[in-house]
């Protein structure tokens, strides 16, 4: 279907590959002129350091708020740190093609192995659409409700000095002190937080154009209170709509980037076959994938310590009967066939909690007024207590399995008394 | 003391959790001192990209932050001379009540006058009511009150928009009003003082904004609807085709497996794990009526056993993929998370959506319980750190050394009661 289409637009082939770059280009943040996308087909070396940075702008995580709205931050590292940082993300998400890994670090060639991967990266998920969700204007208030929103808004952190040398372990339950005490106080700015948004929502009762929200955010407030503020907010909402508008002109003209990328694909030499070692380094992912190893591991036996027993106590017990029972065996085998395999599912297709994931505008509405779209506050906190229950159980069971293990390990010196503070 | 390596990892997983819960609590403060701001006295002024409003929009305006004319001053300082006169003259014929009422109006105002910033309402909407009487403030030009002006019959509706915009004019010499009933002062104050409390609902977002929002959110609804549709299909085929291409010019001998999906493999697993070490519990806590409910127990109990097993085996496969790949770490061992781990969402998802909340009370208990639930996740991590770095060290070191009880109590303060209590140990002497 698509190959007809462009068959008969192939005399407009030639207009259509510019617009599609240029709309490319306008959509991404720092995207390069669509030149140095022409450049780049033919490996020419001034290409690269646009591609270098725009690959780092796409593949690094966002500074904290939004507010900075610039590009190019007075922060951003300089080109051979960009270099770096690019070679091993595009590493670890998989970038098939050596070649990128040989190219310099001076960042000034191999602009035609970065519009590669660049192509890699749009091809393979939703870049545009999740590059568009980071910088999105906010308008409305929000809290944060889904863990990967709080990680993303985190950005990069500071350089921490690591502590070196042994550590005493009151050391430890210092820190645990002082996180306790930090979440309370989290708590309690949260709870200050949400009293002054529900009074300025209150107060600016029926301001807003757009009935169903019915009344301001902070940040449109903020707008009479700081005008040059909300210039600067308009500029971005302006911006914004127009990278909007070109992602949906791209969309468009999509098929003909796809078709010219193959061409740029074919420009380059073959890959020599022999694998180059690289240095191994142990990862970071290793320890996290042992933790896991042995949960499960633990979780093995301890189900073949409750299941084996059982199973020769039923054996021994349930010899002799007869055909029916075959019928009554199978059935049973299903239904737990079928409880099972919806509980992997649980796991396997993500999180139930999906309707908490993304941003969402607060708007305060009466309890009696009629439906429309939106998620109701008081469903989420049911989803939300269910959600709390579950893990204080959790913690509850891996709190107890300790005191059973210490228990355990404490029998070796007898002749002592444990005991337990109050309140146990 | 620990020694050193498990220390260094111990405290970077602390500080790691201190971090982000300082991180949470930045943003908080930013917000903070916004939200307190605007809920302070401040001048409000339309931003200076909307263009001079007409004439039919004034009305609804906030104030602009010049002072009243003379003019104005001066017709609202003989207004409120005449109606002191008409009070006078009606209290000496009226009954207790009404002079109660005026008096007790009039004592509200000495109480609130003190602070500019919290007008009562009353006060507002009485001058209001006798500014309506008269002409819309902007041509103000006579004083026809006296004896209507009393305000107690006339305190308009709350909700009464339109009065309460041409009384936002009005309101401005307000506290000129109050001042001159209290101090007799011939200079009212005239503070351009702006709260939102009062004046909130004046507001009116200028037109090139709401324009802006308005296409914003029509373009991002258009967003996401072009995600399905015939030329999408296409442009997957050619983006697939293309991922074949690549992987097929390049020499590299890899499994295809990159760290970022090791990574979301090993989530998956860990929640695997937590579902099928619940279901195990539920089942050893359920007490068997019958034979039917003891077997289909016991084929639970196999079944999550077949299960765990081939999760191992999954374990081991990704153990090799690691160890055979050498994969290289990223840079700050924290950035693969910022790929998106919310890729779950499908349609509509990038239009924006609302979070409807009834009552401020409503929105704190889901704060509270949004960070309850963050706090607990946070908690088990660490349980499982610790326990995974502690015990061994329980086990290894001589019970009866003299650092071992130290430890013991400090394990089980941290891993059985979250850091809070502690327990006592006392040496069971036998009684001679």
């Amino acid at each position: 279907m698509g190959r007809r289409r462009l068959r008969g637009h192939r005399g407009d082939a030639v207009g259509a590959l510019p617009e599609a770059i240029a709309a490319l280009s306008q959509t991404l943040p720092a995207g390069p002129s669509p030149e140095i996308f022409r450049r780049a087909k033919f490996d020419r070396p001034e290409a690269a350091p646009a591609l270098w940075q725009l690959l780092f702008r796409v593949l690094s995580p966002l500074p904290a708020d939004g507010a900075s709205a610039s590009p190019a931050s007075p922060t951003s590292p300089a080109l051979e740190a960009q270099v770096h940082l690019v070679k091993s993300a595009l590493r670890s998400q998989g970038y098939p093609r050596r070649a990128l890994a040989q190219l310099p670090e001076d960042g000034s060639q191999g602009s035609r192995e970065l519009l590669l991967a660049l192509a890699w990266l749009l091809a393979r998920g939703p870049l545009l659409e999740q590059l568009l969700a980071q910088t999105r204007v906010r308008l409305g208030d929000e809290i944060p409700l889904c863990e990967c929103e709080a990680l993303a808004s985190a950005g990069p952190l500071p350089p921490r000095q690591e502590a070196d040398g042994p550590v005493d372990i009151r050391h430890l339950q210092w820190l645990m002190g002082k996180l306790r005490f930090q979440w309370r106080n989290l708590i309690t700015s949260q709870q200050e937080q949400c009293a002054l948004l529900g009074k300025i929502h209150s107060y600016t009762r029926g301001c807003h154009s757009d009935r169903s929200l019915g009344h301001l955010s902070v940040a449109e407030t903020e707008l009479f209170r700081d005008p040059e503020g909300g210039r600067q907010l308009l500029q971005r909402l302006e911006s914004e709509n127009a990278r909007l508008e070109a992602a949906l002109v791209w969309w468009r003209q999509e098929l003909v980037f796809w078709k010219w990328m193959d061409t740029v694909l074919g420009a380059c030499p073959l890959e020599a076959s022999q694998p180059t070692f690289l240095p191994r380094i142990p990862t970071v992912g290793a320890s996290e994938l042992e933790l896991v190893a042995r949960e499960l591991q633990a979780l093995h036996e301890e189900l073949r310590g409750v299941a084996e027993p059982r199973r020769v106590a039923w054996e021994a017990r349930a010899g002799g009967w007869g055909p029916e029972w075959t019928a009554v065996q199978r059935a049973s085998q299903e239904a737990v066939g079928r409880e099972l395999a919806t509980l992997q599912r649980a796991w396997e297709q993500g999180e139930a909690l999906a309707q908490t994931h993304g941003p969402r505008r607060l708007v305060k509405r009466d309890a009696g007024a009629s439906g429309g779209p939106g998620l109701r506050a008081a469903e989420l906190i049911g989803v939300l207590r269910s959600r709390e229950t579950c893990l204080e159980a959790v913690l509850g069971r891996l709190q107890t399995r300790c005191w059973q293990e210490l228990t355990r390990l404490a029998g070796a010196r007898p002749g002592l008394l444990w005991i337990l503070p109050p309140g146990r | 003391m620990l020694p050193a390596d498990c220390s260094r990892r111990l405290v970077a997983e602390l500080r790691d959790a201190l971090d982000a819960c300082a991180e949470r609590q930045r943003q908080l403060e930013r917000s903070l001192r916004v939200s307190r701001r605007l809920l302070r006295t401040w001048e409000p002024e339309t931003p200076a990209a909307e263009p001079a409003p007409g004439p039919e929009t004034n009305e609804e305006v906030p104030p602009p932050a010049c002072t009243p004319s003379r003019q104005e001053l001066k017709e609202l300082e003989l207004l409120t001379q005449a109606l002191e006169k008409a009070v006078r003259v009606r209290k000496s014929m009226s009954k207790a009540g009404e002079r109660h009422k005026a008096l007790s109006l009039k004592s509200g105002d000495a109480a609130t006058s003190a602070s500019t910033a919290s007008a009562p309402s009353r006060a507002s909407s009485q001058a209001g009511s006798q500014a309506s009487e008269t002409k819309p403030p902007r041509g103000a030009h006579q004083t026809t009150v006296p004896a209507r002006g009393l305000p107690e019959g006339r305190l308009p509706s709350v909700g009464d928009r339109t009065r309460m915009a041409r009384g936002a004019r009005a309101t401005k010499p307000g506290p000129g009003l109050r001042d001159q009933q209290i101090t007799a002062s011939a200079a009212p104050q005239a503070p351009e003082a702006f709260t939102l409390k009062e004046k909130g609902i004046l507001l009116k977002l200028p037109m090139a904004y709401r324009k802006a929002a308005s296409q914003n959110s029509r373009l991002w609804a258009q967003f996401s609807s072009t995600q399905t549709s015939d030329s999408r299909d296409a442009a997957t085929t050619a983006k697939t085709q293309f991922l074949q291409k690549m992987k097929m010019t390049s020499g590299w001998p890899g499994s295809g497996l990159s760290a970022a999906e090791v990574e979301a493999e090993v989530g998956l697993l860990r929640k695997a794990c937590s579902l099928l070490r619940w279901r195990m519990e539920e089942e050893l806590s359920a007490d068997p009526a019958d034979w039917m409910q003891e077997y289909h127990c016991l084929l639970t109990l196999e079944g999550l056993q077949a299960i765990t097993g081939r999760c191992l085996h999954r374990v081991q496969e990704l153990r090799a993929a690691v160890a055979g790949q050498q994969l290289k770490p990223w840079p700050e061992g924290r950035c693969p998370r910022a790929s998106m781990p919310c890729e779950g969402r499908t349609d509509s998802s990038w239009s924006p959506q609302l979070l409807l909340y009834s009552s401020t009370k409503e929105l704190q208990t889901l704060a509270a319980l949004r960070l309850r639930v963050a706090m607990l996740e946070q908690q088990i991590h660490l349980e499982k750190v610790l326990m995974a770095e502690l015990f061994p060290l329980v086990s290894t070191r001589d019970p009866q050394g003299p650092s071992w009880l130290v430890l013991c109590r400090a394990v089980h303060s941290l891993l059985c009661e979250g850091g809070e209590r502690f327990l006592t140990i006392l040496r069971d002497e036998p009684a001679d």
